[in-house]
C-alpha cells in the first residue's frame, strides 16, 4: 500500500522515465509530478488526449461504450503511458509516465505501472 | 485574512459561520470544508466504504488524536492513497466553492484540527491558483452561472443523432428529476460539486439541457481589415476553410491569422506606390 508522493517517486523509477504525472481527469487538476516543466499544461494536455480518445474510440465501437485499459503513444522522441485508475468517488485519475525511446521497455514500464496503480487505490 | 494566517505559520480552523471551515496547519492548508460540497464523510458513506453510523463512531473516537484517518486506513476502510485523494479532491472542490462566495466574517480558533488528521499539504497562493484555473476551465465549457443554481432539466428530444456522454454525465442525466440543483445532485450521486458543475455546462453546451434563456452569443470571429475599391475578394475564416474564393485565386488557408497578415501586408505594399 502507498501513498501519492510513494507512487510517483515509483513511476519514476521505472527504466527510462523522464517524467511522471497524476492528474484528475475530470477537472484536469495536476494533484502530484515530477520531471514535468509545466505540470498544469501537461495535465490539461494529457486528459484532454484521454477524452478524445474515449470519444473517438466509443464512436467508431461496435458497442458504443469503451473502458480504457491503458493507453500507449509512441512518438519520436519516445513513449507515453497513460493509465486510468478508478475511483469510487470521482471520475478516473490519470498516471501518465513519458520514457525515453532508447532506455525503456515498454512491456516492462506497462507492469509496473498497473502494479503501482493497484497499489495506491488497493482495497 | 487567510494570507496573513498562513505568513504567520498558524494552526487551526478558520471557521466561516456555517459556509465553511479552513484547516491550518503551519501555515499551510491541509483540509477544507463547505456547506454546499461533499466532505470527505459524505463522500465515504456516498460510495458505500462507510455508514453513517460508521463514521460517526470513527470521528468520536478519533476527536481527542485527530488521526482520524490512519485508524480508516488501518481497519481497512480504504488505502493510504485513496485516503490522500479522497482529502485531496474535497479540499479542492471545497475552495472553489468557499473562496467564490461571500461568507460572513470568519473566525480563527487556534489549534483546532479536523478528526481525520493530516494527509496532505495546499500553499495558499497554489490553492488560489487553482480555482482560478478550475474558474476559466468551466466558462470555456459554458460561459454562462444562469445553469449552477436551477435544478438540471434534460430536453425530451435531442436535436442531434448521436451522442457521446461520459459516466459522470450519465449519472447526472439518470438523477436529475427536474427539481435537483447541480450542487444537491452532486451530494446524491456522492461526485464532487465542481465536476459535477462542469457536466452539467458541457451537457448545455451540447444542447442535452433545458435552457432559461438563448445560449451565449458564440465568440465573434476577428474582424477583417475594411476593403478598399480594386482589392481582392475576402475570406471569412471558419466558413469551410478550402473554398475557392474565385477560380483565379488560389485557395484559401484555413488559418484566418494567415489570411489577415496576407492583407495587411498588400495594403501596406499599396500604400507604398
Amino acid at each position: 500500500m502507498i501513498g501519492i508522493e510513494d507512487c510517483l517517486s515509483e513511476a519514476m523509477a521505472i527504466p527510462g522515465a523522464l517524467g511522471a504525472i497524476l492528474v484528475d481527469h475530470t477537472s484536469g487538476t495536476a494533484l502530484a509530478m515530477e520531471g514535468l516543466p509545466d505540470p498544469e499544461r501537461s495535465a490539461v494536455g494529457l486528459s484532454e488526449t484521454f477524452r478524445a480518445t474515449l470519444d473517438g474510440l466509443a464512436l467508431s465501437s461496435p458497442d458504443g461504450t469503451v473502458r480504457i485499459d491503458d493507453l500507449i503513444i509512441t512518438t519520436d522522441h519516445g513513449y507515453q503511458l497513460i493509465k486510468p485508475m478508478e475511483t469510487m468517488w470521482d471520475g478516473p485519475l490519470l498516471i501518465c509516465v513519458r520514457l525515453d525511446r532508447d532506455r525503456a521497455n515498454l512491456a516492462l514500464a506497462r507492469r509496473r505501472l498497473d502494479s503501482i496503480s493497484h497499489e495506491l487505490i488497493a482495497s | 485574512m487567510l494570507s496573513d494566517l498562513a505568513e504567520s505559520r498558524a494552526t487551526g480552523a478558520l471557521k466561516a459561520g456555517r459556509s465553511g471551515t479552513v484547516y491550518l496547519s503551519k501555515g499551510r492548508i491541509c483540509y477544507v470544508e463547505c456547506a454546499r460540497t461533499p466532505s470527505v464523510e459524505e463522500l465515504l458513506t456516498a460510495s458505500g466504504r462507510l455508514t453513517l453510523t460508521g463514521v460517526r463512531t470513527a470521528r468520536q473516537t478519533a476527536a481527542a488524536t485527530a488521526d482520524g484517518g490512519d485508524m480508516l486506513v488501518r481497519r481497512g476502510v480504504l488505502s493510504r492513497g485513496e485516503l490522500q485523494l479522497c482529502v485531496l479532491g474535497a479540499t479542492l472542490d471545497a475552495s472553489f466553492f468557499l473562496f467564490g462566495a461571500t461568507v460572513p466574517k470568519p473566525k480563527f480558533r487556534e489549534g483546532d484540527r479536523h478528526w481525520l488528521g493530516i494527509h496532505w499539504f495546499f500553499d495558499v497562493p497554489g490553492l488560489f491558483r487553482e480555482c482560478h484555473r478550475r474558474r476559466a476551465r468551466l466558462d470555456r465549457a459554458w460561459p454562462s452561472a444562469e445553469l449552477d443554481s436551477r435544478p438540471v432539466v434534460p430536453v425530451r428530444r435531442i436535436r442531434s443523432h448521436h451522442v457521446v456522454l461520459t459516466a459522470l454525465q450519465w449519472e447526472i442525466l439518470l438523477n436529475a428529476d427536474a427539481e435537483t440543483t447541480p450542487a444537491e445532485l452532486a451530494k446524491r450521486i456522492g461526485r464532487p460539486a465542481y465536476t459535477t458543475l462542469l457536466a452539467v455546462r458541457e451537457m448545455a453546451a451540447a444542447g442535452l439541457l433545458e435552457c432559461p434563456g438563448p445560449p451565449p452569443p458564440p465568440e465573434k470571429p476577428p474582424d477583417l481589415p475594411k476593403r478598399v475599391a480594386g482589392s481582392a475578394p475576402r475570406a471569412m475564416p471558419g466558413d469551410g476553410g478550402g473554398r475557392r474564393a474565385q477560380s483565379s485565386y488560389p485557395e484559401i488557408s484555413g488559418d484566418p491569422t494567415d489570411v489577415n497578415l496576407l492583407i495587411r501586408l498588400r495594403n501596406a505594399l499599396e500604400a507604398f506606390q
